[in-house]
Parts: C-alpha cells; structure tokens; sequence
C-alpha cells in the first residue's frame, strides 16, 4: 500500500491541474471565508464559517480529487496494471486514495487552526474530530462511487458538481438558517446532521445529548457512501 | 535489448520453488465458460499448458481469446469451469502473482512516473527480487531510465511493459500480443530476451497476430474460434490438417498427369495433397519419363495462415 501511495504523491505533485484542485482552490477559497469572517458570522456563526470550511476542504481537496484521480487510473489501465501484481484491491485503493486524504486531513487541520488562532478555539474538539472524521469517510466513499460513474478524468469535472454542490449548499442551508425549520430534511440531507455537528462542536452551548443524536444520520451517510462505492466502483474501463 | 541474466540477480531455483510437483501443468483449464449477458465468449474451453512449454493462444478477432486470457491471469472471473495456475486459482494473487509475470495488451501505465519509477513500482509489488538496472538492460531501455511515461514512444512503452512483466524472472510470462507496435529490431531481442528466459525453464502463453512468430516459436498452439478450440496441437499437427499445394503450368499439348489437378488462374494446375514429398516426386518422375517441362513448378507446404484462413470457410459451431 505505501509503495502505491508514494508513486500517487508523486504523481500528484508533478500533476499541475491536480496540484491545483486539490491545493490551491480549497486553500484560496477558505483564505476568503477566514479573511470576511465576521461577516460570514453575522449571518451564521463561526461554527457555520467551520462547517463550510470543513465542507470545502472535502469536496474539492478529497472528493473531486479521488473521483478525478481513480478515473483517470482506471482509463488509462494503470489499474489492471496495479491488479497485475500480487497487490490485494484494498491495498490497491488505499494506496492511491491515502495520499489525496492525507492531504485532505492536514489541509483541514491547518486551515482550522489558522481559523481557531483568528477566531477562538473550538469549544468541543473530540466531537468536532468525529464529525471531519466521519465526513471525510462519506465523502471517500462517495468518491470512490462516483468514480465508477465516471469514464474519464475530463468527465469528472462534470460528475462531481452535483455531489460538491449539494454539500456545500446544506452547509450553507443549515449553517445559515438553523435546524428549527425542516429539521429532519436538513438532518437526513448528505452533510446535514454532519454541518450540525460541526456547528455544536465550534460554537458550543448543545446539550450533548442533542449532538449525539446527530451522529446517527451522520454515520448512516457513511454507511450509505461505502455501500454505493461498493456496489458502483469499477475496475475497469466500460468495454 | 541487452543479456537477460548478468548475476546481479539470482535466478530463482524452479525445482524448490515448485514444491517437488513439476510433472504438474502450471496452467490447467477444464470445461471454462465465460459469459456476458447472453453472449458465451468462451464455451467449454479446456487445455493444459506444460512447464517450460511455449503455448500459443491464437484465434480470430472476437474469438474469446482475450477473456480466456484474463481469466487465467486472475482479471476476470470464470462464469463455470476451474482454471488453475500453479495448483492455485489465479485470483488468488498472494500465491500466483509473485510466479507470473504478465504483459498486457495495453500499457497502462502512469504517464508522470518515470521509467525507473514505473518498473521499480510494479518491481516491488509483484514480489520479486531483482534490480531496475538488470531489466531495463535487458529492454534496452537504459537511457530511458529517467524519461516520463508519458515522452515514451509506442514501442519503448512495449518495452517498458516487458521489462515489468519479466522483472525478477517470473515462471510463467503471460505475453499479450508482446510484438505489436515494435520495430524489426526490438522483436528480435524481445524474442531473444524470450528464449533466454525459456532456457531458464520459464514457461510462456502468448497471444499475436503475427502468425509467423507463433509458427516459429510455440510448442503447441490453442487455435481459437466462436469461444472455443478449432484446433489445438503443435504447428505440425495443425498444418497436418490441411493439404500443402504442388502448382505448375503445363505446355500446351502435354499429356495429363497422373494425379487429381485442379484449374488455377492463367492455366495453372494445383495438385492438393497431405503427402507432399510423395505426390512431388511422383509428378516430377512422370514429367520425366515423359519429357514435360513443368513451367512455373512451385510446391508449397501449408502453413499456420492457411489453417487460420481456413477458419473463414468452416461452418459455425452451435
């Protein structure tokens, strides 16, 4: 798995598009959300400017990213190739995804920091790494499935619109408007119950009984992730 | 391409790595089906394939040799009937994988790694020992250890899959139409490269289009059509199946020979026979005797491309 791993940081970095997509949006982009903060909290709160910096960080750095980056794999059989070894499939997968997540991670941990130095801590910091974690998984998953949906790398700039934007949209839906209207709407939503938690976790103030509640929406999209991307991914191109 | 063995890496010991069980086939197919929907790529298919054995898997466009294939190399899963490599199911890559080396039709391979990067990737995970030095010798690729992917040109990218498919001197080399896209030369010292690795006591499945190779250099040959064998033997035994060709003009006023002709362009006669020699010096004692000149005497044994062609007139299989 390592072996693979370190080819695909290779790659990623010599990968100029990728380098920006998985680098330089995200990062532009919560530069933007941390430098208008105190607007953004005006019509939200921090907690809000924290979900949607979390929501960021996962659509384009680890999302789009695993989608663009499998299809390509797969389209141009670098992946029967890996498959010609005595490599197993979840060494395979871990080792191309590993390096896009790692990036991921230590982008969102950066930047939350950098948002934390400027803003004030978290009041809940092990909840607020259960809702990244948990993110992140859904959105690997939903990678991996979205991957198999997708014939090209060219294709994925298509194929994960939908999926960034309708994230980042109940982001901002919930984070701005609250969870007193269409509650079960915006908890059941992919990223809901998870922006919730997010928001909790920053702001404080939840009883926590209410924010364990959101866990379980919060791990039924996972669960629903790694059912998609088992049943979609392919190994191969479309014959 | 350069000596496959130089020492900076030790050949591996076949007899030890075997288990004592070299009598048995390394390839072993029974009764194999492939199918996708409705369509049977592959019916039935059965055929051993001997240690140290050249085997040639040939057959038409669509013939189902490709899914044959990937079965045996563990890509794809048998629909019904049992394939065996090495006494393992081939999709159980632990066991198989670090034995078989596998050349693909296709190159795939990751455009912004380098040579080097490449073979030493698909070098470590297929388990095997050995150096990127030694195999991008033998490819002749050396000069090339330090260019992306991507920069490579068809052939040296054919190159480079040999290189990654006889890294650490596999058992078995699965050889995916290894030729196409190379130039005179570089076929030369991929085969070359080949024979040194079968000195070893490597064994060989291959598939090409270029007939005359499988002609040359398999042991037995799988001749594919519509998912199942049209014909399986040595080259001998399947060119036996059909009759060599013994063609010539007679003079005008000669008298007709005393063997079965029939009419060819521009008053040809061809004498179709399975005993060419007999037949050959039975006409050209009765030419003799009877003081006939045959023009344009020509005598022609058959080859794989008449039994290959031959394809084309037979009747469909149900």
């Amino acid at each position: 798995m390592l072996t693979i791993a370190h080819s695909e940081l290779i790659q990623i970095f010599r990968d100029r598009s990728a380098l920006i997509t998985s680098l330089i949006m995200p990062v532009a982009a919560s530069a933007f959300f941390i430098y208008y903060r105190d607007g953004f909290a005006r019509i939200g709160s921090l907690g809000y400017i924290a979900a949607v910096l979390v929501f960021t960080i996962a659509a384009f750095s680890l999302y789009a990213t695993v989608v663009t980056t499998l299809a390509a794999r797969r389209q141009n059989l670098f992946l029967k190739r890996l498959r010609s070894t005595a490599a197993t499939d979840p060494a395979i997968l871990s080792g191309l995804v590993l390096p896009v997540s790692v990036i991921a991670l230590v982008q969102v941990g950066l930047i939350l920091v950098a948002f934390s130095v400027v803003s004030g801590a978290p009041a809940n910091i092990p909840l607020l790494l259960v809702a990244i974690a948990a993110t992140f998984v859904m959105m690997l998953a939903l990678g991996m499935a979205t991957a198999g949906l997708t014939n090209s790398s060219e294709r994925a700039q298509i194929t994960t619109l939908p999926l960034s934007l309708v994230t980042i949209a109940v982001a901002n839906w919930v984070g701005i408007t609250g969870t007193e209207s269409f509650t079960v709407l915006k908890r059941l939503l992919p990223g809901g119950s998870a922006t919730e938690l997010v928001i909790h976790s920053w702001n404080g103030g939840a009883p926590i009984g209410d924010s364990l509640l959101l866990v379980a929406p919060t791990l039924a999209w996972v669960a629903v992730a790694i059912v998609l991307a088992a049943r979609l991914f392919r190994w191969e191109p479309r014959r | 391409m350069g000596p496959l063995t130089d020492g900076s890496a030790a050949a591996p010991d076949r007899g030890l790595l075997d288990g004592g069980t070299s009598s048995r086939p390394v390839i072993e197919v029974e009764a194999l089906n492939v199918t996708y929907g409705d369509f049977r790529a592959v019916k039935d298919l059965s055929f051993q394939v001997r240690r140290g054995e050249l085997y040639a898997l040939l057959g038409t466009n669509g013939a189902g040799k490709t899914s044959a294939l990937e079965v045996i190399e563990g890509h794809r899963r048998a629909s019904s009937g049992t394939v065996r490599v090495f006494g393992k199911s081939p999709t159980d890559r632990a066991a198989v994988r670090p034995r078989m080396g596998i050349m693909l039709q296709e190159s795939g391979f990751a455009a912004d790694l380098t040579v080097a990067e490449s073979v030493r990737l698909i070098g470590r995970l297929t388990g095997r020992s050995d150096t990127v030095k030694r195999v991008l010798g033998v490819v002749d690729l050396t000069s090339k250890t330090n260019t992306r992917v991507a920069q490579l040109s068809g052939g040296e990218k054919r190159r480079l899959d040999f290189a990654t498919a006889v890294f650490g001197r596999p058992e078995l080399i699965i050889l995916d139409e290894p030729t196409t896209g190379l130039d005179i030369q570089s076929r030369d010292a991929l085969w070359e490269a080949v024979d040194q690795l079968r000195e070893d006591g490597s064994t060989v499945i291959l598939t090409t289009h270029y007939l005359e190779e499988a002609q040359q250099r398999a042991d037995r040959i799988g001749l594919m059509h519509q998912g199942t064998f049209w014909h399986q033997g040595t080259v001998a035994e399947l060119t036996r199946t059909l009759p060599a060709s013994i063609q010539f003009t007679l003079p005008v006023g000669a008298p007709a020979p005393p063997l079965d002709t029939t009419p060819a362009d521009e008053g040809a006669q061809i004498i179709e026979t399975y005993e060419l020699q007999r037949e050959l010096k039975r006409l050209l004692d009765w030419a003799e005797v009877n003081g006939v000149e045959l023009v344009d005497l020509s005598a022609a044994p058959t080859r794989l491309d008449d039994v290959f062609r031959a394809i084309d007139t037979a009747p469909e299989h149900s």
